[in-house]
């Protein structure tokens, strides 16, 4: 393929690459056969024996096979370059099935940067470009410098957004910027100094505004306080009665995988979301988490499809709520959910705040009475949402009070759930489509359910069992609301439309 | 194709659309396909009935009425196959027990794909299938003449152009 050549010449990853990835590799070999080992326990005994006669046949293999290892990815090092012009970036790469990506900077949905646990202790990171073409879209430069991959960063929105930046063709590299922020001290950032440095050669590192934190302890407690856990001491405590009552120590090794798994499902949650912190800046919202693995994503204003606010009866008590959000191009990749998250657990406040760096603006006076009203109200108390009718109630005979929407000028609330709460909002701009469905039962009760589809993502936003006529009319209002708004949305470059998409005032 | 508006109102049903039908030669290639997959068994067990044991007549009445039923329904279900060009939006429908209705703004189609397979091609009929951004949109037309279908991928793709926004 013979691609026009971006002005500013092709770019190699950091040599250090090939190491990192080569461990990554030997790691997860060893870790499916240590899986192995542990699914297969009883067996172990007698495979260890015929093994230990020929030990060094093994290691021998072991070596040669890391040597494959890290020879192809040394060769896949040298295959791999980048580069970046004003409308997209440039990736190619693959040894033997030579690939060239092209990411349009227009279409950019967010900026990661990823730090796998090797990678930290070299001081490098990834930078994945997500740009919503479905499945394996997603443009990974890796491994550069840490300060490197946030220099690049701060460049790829800055021109995603825009910002053309007046560069002269002598600086290929991103070395003479303003000083990288520190990813242990958000809001470090001399704010001054990176305004200053605008029409020069490269765009600065925008300013950031800390908004909100998890601290470790509340994490832990949320977990403890999550039904995964009890699950856990359940099967423990299932285990242990079942040993004791027919002392046969087989029901250990037999119910080792579903612990471990429980356990692995815990443990990637806790470390996912360890040392959560969010923030907001004029590129867009700034997450920050991970306890080994560490990821910093930006996702840059109007990318956030739809956002679920979530709620499960252990976690009445404190008020904690979970927030997840939809981003075009997120769990496609690798379907790790902490991607999707905006906010592990909080206080009502918190978010709401996290809402609020969805959602500025809700479109309505009493924004604080209406969150509530989603929130924790129902059909008793409602002013603003319409709920399913009471025919529903033999279909719904918990939730139906509950169930329901409501429209302001800038978005669509969808509640649902009594024991489990939980509210979704979606700004009209970022409907897909609607559908309406009816089953038999609910035809006979003159009930509909409305959905509104949103890109793939934890966030379904479907309001259950309307009345009929209710659900036409949403129908009908949201096709015409959704396309006003799409008309006044903002465009692809945000920063082309605003200059004023600076900080705004604390929501609270 | 006919277009003549549906006698029924509720919210499957929004005022001043007129519904088009999809071609009934949809019928023919669902009852063919429905047909080839249910006889293979019932081919088997009507053998076996024969040769081992009349009790596995009973067994036998299993996809024979599966087959009656789908005979049934099939037609009832196509004819209830409709959409509509708005101006701003594509409506489809569909249904009889389980009612479905979707919109798609112009604006929202990322792609849109013509797919006929043998038996489609042989009975001179195409699906037309959008997608937009989110995978759960599930808009597809089924059944459709190709010169129609020609005709309507490629409106929609100007349209879709004309009303082309970010995600």
């Amino acid at each position: 393929m013979n691609a026009p050549t971006p002005a500013d010449g092709w770019r190699r990853v950091h040599p250090v690459t090939p190491f990192v990835r080569g461990w990554a590799v030997l790691a997860a070999v060893l870790i499916i056969g240590g899986q192995q080992v542990v699914e297969d326990l009883p067996n172990v005994g007698r495979v260890a024996g015929t093994v230990q006669g020929v030990w060094w046949q093994a290691l021998l293999g072991l070596v040669l096979f890391a040597l494959v290892v890290f020879g192809y990815a040394a060769v896949a090092w040298r295959m791999t370059t980048y580069a970046v012009d004003d409308d997209a970036v440039h990736l190619r790469k693959g040894v033997v099935f030579r690939q060239q990506r092209h990411a349009r900077l227009d279409r950019l949905q967010a900026v990661d940067i990823r730090q796998p646990l090797l990678a930290r202790v070299f001081g490098l990171a990834e930078l994945t470009l997500e740009v919503a073409g479905g499945s394996g879209s997603a443009v990974a430069i890796g491994f550069l410098k840490e300060s490197d991959a946030q220099l690049l960063r701060a460049d790829l929105l800055a021109r995603a957004a825009g910002v053309k930046a007046r560069r002269s063709a002598s600086t290929p590299t991103v070395v003479t910027g303003p000083i990288p922020m520190a990813p242990g001290d958000p809001g470090a950032v001399p704010a001054a100094e990176g305004a200053a440095d605008l029409v020069e050669t490269l765009p600065p590192v925008a300013p950031e505004q800390p908004v909100y934190d998890v601290p470790p302890g509340r994490l832990l407690l949320s977990l403890v306080r999550s039904p995964a856990v009890w699950i856990l001491v359940a099967v423990l405590v299932a285990v242990g009665v079942a040993v004791v009552t027919t002392r046969n120590l087989g029901i250990v090794a037999s119910a080792l995988p579903a612990v471990v798994g429980a356990g692995g499902y815990l443990f990637q949650r806790f470390a996912g979301e360890f040392g959560f912190r969010a923030a907001v800046s004029p590129d867009g919202i700034r997450l920050r988490h991970g306890l080994l693995e560490t990821r910093a994503q930006t996702i840059p204003p109007g990318r956030v499809q739809a956002v679920s606010l979530a709620q499960g009866p252990f976690w009445r008590g404190p008020d904690w709520w979970r927030v997840k959000v939809n981003v075009a191009g997120y769990q496609s990749a690798d379907g790790s959910q902490s991607q999707n998250i905006l906010l592990p657990v909080g206080p009502r406040d918190e978010a709401l705040a996290a809402l609020w760096l969805v959602l500025p603006d809700l479109g309505t006076d009493e924004p604080r009475e209406l969150l509530e009203e989603a929130l924790a109200g129902d059909a008793r108390t409602d002013r603003w949402f319409t709920t399913s009718p009471q025919r529903a109630r033999l279909l719904d005979p918990l939730t139906w009070r509950r169930n329901g929407f409501a429209v302001t000028e800038r978005a669509l609330l969808v509640r649902s759930g009594r024991v489990v709460r939980s509210l979704v909002v979606v700004p009209h701009e970022r409907t897909q489509s609607l559908g309406l469905a009816q089953g038999p039962w609910e035809r006979r009760r003159g009930l509909v359910s409305f959905s509104l589809h949103s890109t793939a993502g934890p966030v379904r936003p479907v309001a259950y069992h309307l009345d009929a006529d209710d659900a036409a009319r949403l129908l009908d209002e949201q096709a015409v609301r959704a396309r006003s708004a799409r008309a006044h949305a903002t465009p692809e470059r945000w920063m082309e439309h605003v200059a004023e998409a600076v900080l705004p005032e604390d929501p609270r | 194709m006919t277009s003549e508006p549906v006698s029924e109102s509720g919210p499957f049903d929004p005022p001043g659309v007129a519904w088009q039908r999809v071609s009934p030669r949809l019928i023919t290639a669902r009852l063919v396909s429905a047909g080839i997959t249910l006889a293979v068994p019932l081919v088997v067990v009507v053998v076996l009935a024969l040769l081992v044991s009349p009790w596995l007549w009973v067994v036998a009445a299993v996809p024979a009425a599966i087959l009656v039923w789908v005979g049934i329904v099939v037609p009832r279900q196509v004819r209830a196959i409709g959409y509509a060009e708005r101006d701003d939006d594509l409506l489809i429908r569909r249904g009889i027990l389980f009612r479905s209705l979707v919109v798609v703004p112009y604006g929202r189609m990322q792609y849109v794909d013509v797919e006929a397979g043998p038996l489609d091609r042989r009975l001179g009929i195409a699906k037309v299938q959008l997608h937009t951004a989110s995978a759960s949109t599930d808009a597809n037309i089924p059944g459709l003449v190709p010169d129609e279908a020609e005709r309507l991928r490629d409106r929609l793709t100007v349209r879709g152009e004309a009303r082309l926004a970010g995600l």
